[in-house]
């Protein structure tokens, strides 16, 4: 599961959720990826999720990338507590993911078993996305 | 691609965000055209005339704006990522018999070697192009290739009158070996429960003592 080795700041303040992405918007590595199209926080399990989805659909070939990365920490306070003394403690690490954002990639794959493979993993993530190609264009 | 495609623009006379959406909002997308040392000139597009000519890499365009007529090529075009609509484009002013430095899309040709698996390390290459000449994309044929063999920047087959303009070692395709996907072992739930009754009688136990 992805978890950042070390940070600067063990607890942070909620990530912003406004705005569409700015970068990482385009397919850059492989030929057909997923992109979200509304905010969320997709947590380390989601993705590790998604990503099994994918790679045992497809079994043997292909290479599959994930282009987003959970490196922001979300705390909880223990049930029934008090409120007050302080912060919680870090329960997930989240990935903020805003629309537009390309999630995952996957090459070598005919556009069927692509398609399939990325739909199984498209269940698995908290928000609406959908299926891009590089084939496909922008326009 | 050396047809040139014709587009009517009308100058831009109103600026700023809410002139820009209202534009769009009526099927015209802004752009500037600048390049040779001209000023830039800031013009609406017809949308969807545009969009169509956009769907050629590195097309060449003749802009009219009134009775100039200027040729053009795309230089960045700015889309809105959920929507996938043109928000503004970006126009370089070109002459002709000019040449050019633009990235040209490679497009794979044939199948690898059954097992194996292609990857694409650089989907545009660089090359120095006349503009009236500019190629659309070029083909990298992986036909046959085998584990372990490469294509580099050097080897592509560029179109007459193209010179390459990055480094000729670079990857642009490599072939790896398939890797097989572990798949997870699957335990019969019997084996489950029985190691579970197992746990639950070692702690049982170890409570009893504890009294």
């Amino acid at each position: 599961m992805l978890i950042p080795r070390r940070v600067k700041h063990r607890k942070q303040h909620h990530p912003g959720r406004s705005g569409a992405a700015t970068g990482g918007t385009k397919i850059a590595f492989g030929d057909f990826a997923i992109q979200a199209l509304e905010p969320a926080y997709v947590t380390n399990r989601q993705i590790e999720a998604a990503r099994i989805a994918v790679t045992r659909h497809i079994k043997r070939g292909g290479k599959v990338w994930i282009t987003i990365y959970p490196d922001r920490p979300l705390t909880k306070k223990p049930a029934e507590t008090r409120m007050g003394s302080g912060k919680g403690s870090p329960e997930w690490w989240v990935a903020n993911v805003k629309p537009g954002r390309v999630l995952f990639e996957l090459g070598g794959v005919d556009e069927a078993l692509a398609r399939e493979a990325l739909r199984r993993a498209q269940h698995k993530l908290p928000m609406k996305t959908r299926f891009i190609s590089r084939e496909g264009g922008e326009f | 691609m050396s047809d040139q495609l014709i587009l009517e623009a009308e100058a831009r006379t109103e600026f700023g965000k809410g002139a820009s959406r209202r534009a769009r909002a009526a099927g015209k997308i802004p752009a500037v055209l600048y390049g040779h040392g001209t000023d830039p000139r800031h013009v609406l597009l017809p949308g969807h005339a545009t969009t169509l000519a956009l769907k050629h890499s590195n097309a060449l365009l003749s802009i009219v704006v009134g009775k100039d007529s200027e040729l053009v090529i795309v230089k960045d075009v700015q889309t809105d990522p959920v929507h996938q609509v043109i928000e503004h484009i970006d126009l370089l002013i070109v002459k002709k018999g000019e040449k050019l430095a633009v990235d040209v899309p490679v497009h794979l040709m044939g199948e690898s070697f059954p097992g194996t698996l292609h990857v694409l390390e650089h989907a545009t290459i660089r090359v120095l192009a006349e503009a009236t000449h500019l190629p659309e994309s070029v083909e990298v044929s992986i036909e046959g290739l085998v584990d372990g063999d490469k294509i580099h920047a050097g080897e592509v087959v560029l179109p007459e009158g193209v010179e390459l303009q990055m480094d000729p070692e670079a990857l642009v395709v490599g072939i790896t070996h398939q890797t097989r996907v572990e798949e997870p072992v699957v335990r019969a739930e019997a084996e489950v429960a029985a190691e579970a009754a197992a746990a639950a009688e070692a702690s049982a136990e170890s409570e009893s003592s504890e009294e």
